[in-house]
C-alpha cells in the first residue's frame, strides 16, 4: 500500500503547482455554476411542473450533490493527457502495475477538490437547508461501482486516444460532449423528454452519474440500479485491460 | 515591425492568406480536419442539449417559452460558431500561448499584434459549422415562433452576435492577460472564460433567477450578454429595463480594461520573457 500513499501524495501535491489562488478561483467558479439549475428547478417547482417523481427538495439535492462528488461521477484519470504530453512513458518505467499507478494518481488529484470545495460546500449547502447526505446507505455501494466504472470509461477512452495519435484532442473533446449529457451528471433522467431517459439509464456512462445520484436522493430503486452498473463493470473491465495491452504497443508521443 | 499602421487591403489579404492556409490544413489531413469539424459540432449540440431537453419537456422554462429558448441557445451556438471561425489557433483561448511563449513568435512578425490577433484565427474551411447550426437552430425557432425577421431585424442580429463575440474574446483577453505574470497557474483561464463561464452559464434562461444573481450575469461574469439579454431583446422583451444597447456600453468597458491589463501584461513580459525556454524545461 505505501507506494500507492506515496502516488497519491505526489498527486496531491502536484495540484497545487500553480499556487492556491488557480485552485479556489476554480471552486467558486464550480459553485457559480449550481446557481443556474438551483433557480431553474425553483422555477420549474413554482410553476407547479411535473418533475418525474423528484420533490424540489429533490432535485436541489440531486445537483449539489452532482457538484459535491463531481470527480467521483466523472472520473478522469491522467492518462488520456500524459499520452499527449509524453508523460505516459513515466508509468511504464515505473515498478508498477500501469492500471493501479493511474488510479493512486487520480485518488490523489481528488483530494483538494473534495477537501477545499466538497467539504466547505457541504457544510454550507447543509445550513442552507439542502440536504446533501444520502438518503440511503445503498447509494455507497451504488457509488463505489459508478467510480469502478468510471475508471474503465476512462481508460477506454484513453486507448481510444492513444489509438487517434495526433487527434487526441478531439477525442478528449468528444468525450467531455458526450459524457456531459449521457452520464446524468447535469439533468435527471426522469426529467428528459420522449422517454430518452429510460434509454441513457441502460447506457454504461448512465451508470456512472444518473444512477447513483438518483439512488443518493432517494428517486430510484438501489438493487436493479446496482444490477445494471455491476453488469456494465462486468463487462467494461475486461475490454478495457485487452484494450490497453493492445495500445501499449501503439502508443506514439512527441511531447511539449 | 509592431505598431505600425495597416491598411484594410492588407488585413483582408491576411485573411486569405489564412483561409488558404487553413485550407492547405484541411487538405493535408482530411480525415483529422473533418474530426474536428464535427467534434465542434458535438460539442456546441452537447452543451446546449440539456437546457434545450428541459425547454422541449416543461414547454419552456423561466418565463420564456420553448422556442424563445430555443432561439436563445441558437444565438449562444452562433456566438460560439464565430469565436471558433475568427479566433482559433488560441487566438480566442490567448493566456496559452502567452503562458507557453508564443508571444515570442509574434515579437519577431513584421506586423503589429493586433492585426496578427485579428488575422491568425481565421479558419473559414474547418470552422464554419458552428455559425451554421447556430443559424439554421435560430431559423427553426423563429418559424416555431411565427415572426418572420425583417431587414433592420437581421442587422440587429448581426450587431448583437458583433457584440457578444467581443464580450467574451474581450474578457478572454481581460483574464488571459493574467498569464503574462503566472503562466503556469493561467495557462488555461482563457478555457475557462471561454469554454466554461461562457460555455455553460450562458445557455440558461436567466429569467428564472433573482435580480441580483441576473445583474451580477450581466456585468461582472457577463455570461448573460453572451446569449440571454441579446436573445431577449430580438425576441422584443429587453430584460431589467435595461437599455438595448447596454451590450455596447459593457463590450466598450470589458475592451477598455483588457487593453490596460494586456499592456501592463506585455510590459512585464518584455522584462522577464518567457518561462518556456527556462533550464529545467520547455513548458
Amino acid at each position: 500500500m505505501r507506494p500507492n500513499f506515496a502516488t497519491l501524495s505526489v498527486a496531491c501535491r502536484e495540484k497545487f503547482q500553480g499556487g492556491l489562488g488557480p485552485l479556489l478561483f476554480g471552486f467558486l467558479l464550480k459553485g457559480g455554476y449550481l446557481l443556474p439549475l438551483l433557480f431553474l428547478w425553483r422555477a420549474l417547482a413554482q410553476g407547479g411542473a411535473d418533475l418525474g417523481g423528484y420533490t424540489l427538495p429533490g432535485l436541489l439535492s440531486y445537483t449539489c450533490a452532482s457538484s459535491l462528488l463531481a470527480p467521483l461521477l466523472n472520473v478522469r484519470s491522467p492518462m488520456s493527457n500524459w499520452h499527449y504530453d509524453g508523460r505516459l512513458i513515466d508509468l511504464l518505467r515505473r515498478p508498477r502495475p500501469v492500471f493501479i499507478e493511474l488510479v493512486a494518481q487520480t485518488v490523489g488529484e481528488w483530494v483538494p477538490t473534495l477537501l477545499l470545495y466538497s467539504l466547505p460546500m457541504g457544510v454550507a449547502l447543509t445550513l442552507l437547508g439542502v440536504r446533501v447526505l444520502p438518503q440511503t446507505l445503498w447509494a455507497l455501494p451504488c457509488l463505489a461501482l459508478g467510480v469502478s466504472l468510471g475508471f474503465a470509461v476512462d481508460f477506454l477512452f484513453s486507448c481510444f486516444i492513444i489509438h487517434m495519435k495526433d487527434a487526441s484532442w478531439v477525442a478528449h473533446a468528444i468525450r467531455a460532449a458526450v459524457t456531459s449529457l449521457l452520464s446524468g451528471a447535469v439533468i435527471p433522467f426522469d426529467l428528459l423528454p420522449w422517454g430518452l431517459g429510460r434509454l441513457f439509464g441502460l447506457l454504461p456512462l448512465g451508470s456512472l452519474a444518473g444512477a447513483p445520484l438518483a439512488v443518493y436522493v432517494g428517486a430510484r430503486a438501489a438493487l436493479p440500479t446496482l444490477a445494471v452498473q455491476a453488469f456494465w463493470n462486468a463487462a467494461l473491465w475486461p475490454l478495457a485491460a485487452l484494450a490497453f495491452r493492445r495500445s501499449r504497443e501503439r502508443m506514439v508521443s512527441y511531447g511539449g | 515591425m509592431a505598431g505600425n499602421g495597416i491598411g484594410m487591403r492588407r488585413l483582408l489579404r491576411l485573411y486569405a492568406l489564412y483561409a488558404r492556409m487553413d485550407w492547405a490544413w484541411l487538405r493535408r489531413d482530411t480525415r483529422l480536419g473533418l474530426l474536428v469539424m464535427g467534434m465542434d459540432l458535438l460539442t456546441a449540440a452537447a452543451s446546449a442539449s440539456a437546457v434545450f431537453l428541459l425547454a422541449w419537456r416543461f414547454d419552456g422554462v423561466g418565463g420564456m417559452n420553448r422556442w424563445d429558448v430555443l432561439f436563445m441557445l441558437g444565438y449562444v451556438v452562433c456566438v460560439h460558431g464565430l469565436c471558433v471561425l475568427f479566433f482559433s489557433n488560441n487566438v480566442g483561448h490567448v493566456s496559452r500561448r502567452i503562458a507557453r511563449g508564443q508571444f515570442d513568435h509574434m515579437m519577431v512578425q513584421p506586423l503589429p499584434y493586433a492585426v496578427q490577433l485579428l488575422t491568425e484565427g481565421f479558419a473559414p474551411f474547418t470552422a464554419w459549422q458552428g455559425l451554421a447550426c447556430g443559424l439554421g437552430v435560430m431559423a427553426w425557432a423563429l418559424n416555431g415562433l411565427g415572426r418572420v425577421p425583417g431587414a433592420l431585424w437581421l442587422l440587429g442580429l448581426a450587431g448583437y452576435l458583433l457584440l457578444s463575440l467581443a464580450v467574451v474574446i474581450g474578457m478572454s483577453y481581460l483574464l488571459g492577460a493574467l498569464a503574462f505574470r503566472w503562466p503556469v497557474a493561467c495557462e488555461e483561464i482563457s478555457s475557462t472564460v471561454v469554454d466554461d463561464l461562457f460555455g455553460v452559464l450562458a445557455n440558461y434562461p436567466l429569467s428564472a433567477m433573482p435580480g441580483a444573481v441576473r445583474m451580477a450575469l450581466l456585468t461582472v461574469a457577463p455570461a448573460g450578454l453572451m446569449g440571454w439579454f441579446p436573445a431577449c431583446a430580438l425576441l422584443g422583451k429587453p430584460p431589467l429595463g435595461l437599455p438595448a444597447l447596454y451590450p455596447l456600453l459593457a463590450a466598450g468597458v470589458i475592451w477598455g480594461l483588457a487593453a490596460f491589463a494586456f499592456r501592463k501584461g506585455l510590459k512585464y513580459y518584455a522584462k522577464t520573457g518567457s518561462t518556456r525556454y527556462r533550464s529545467y524545461g520547455h513548458r
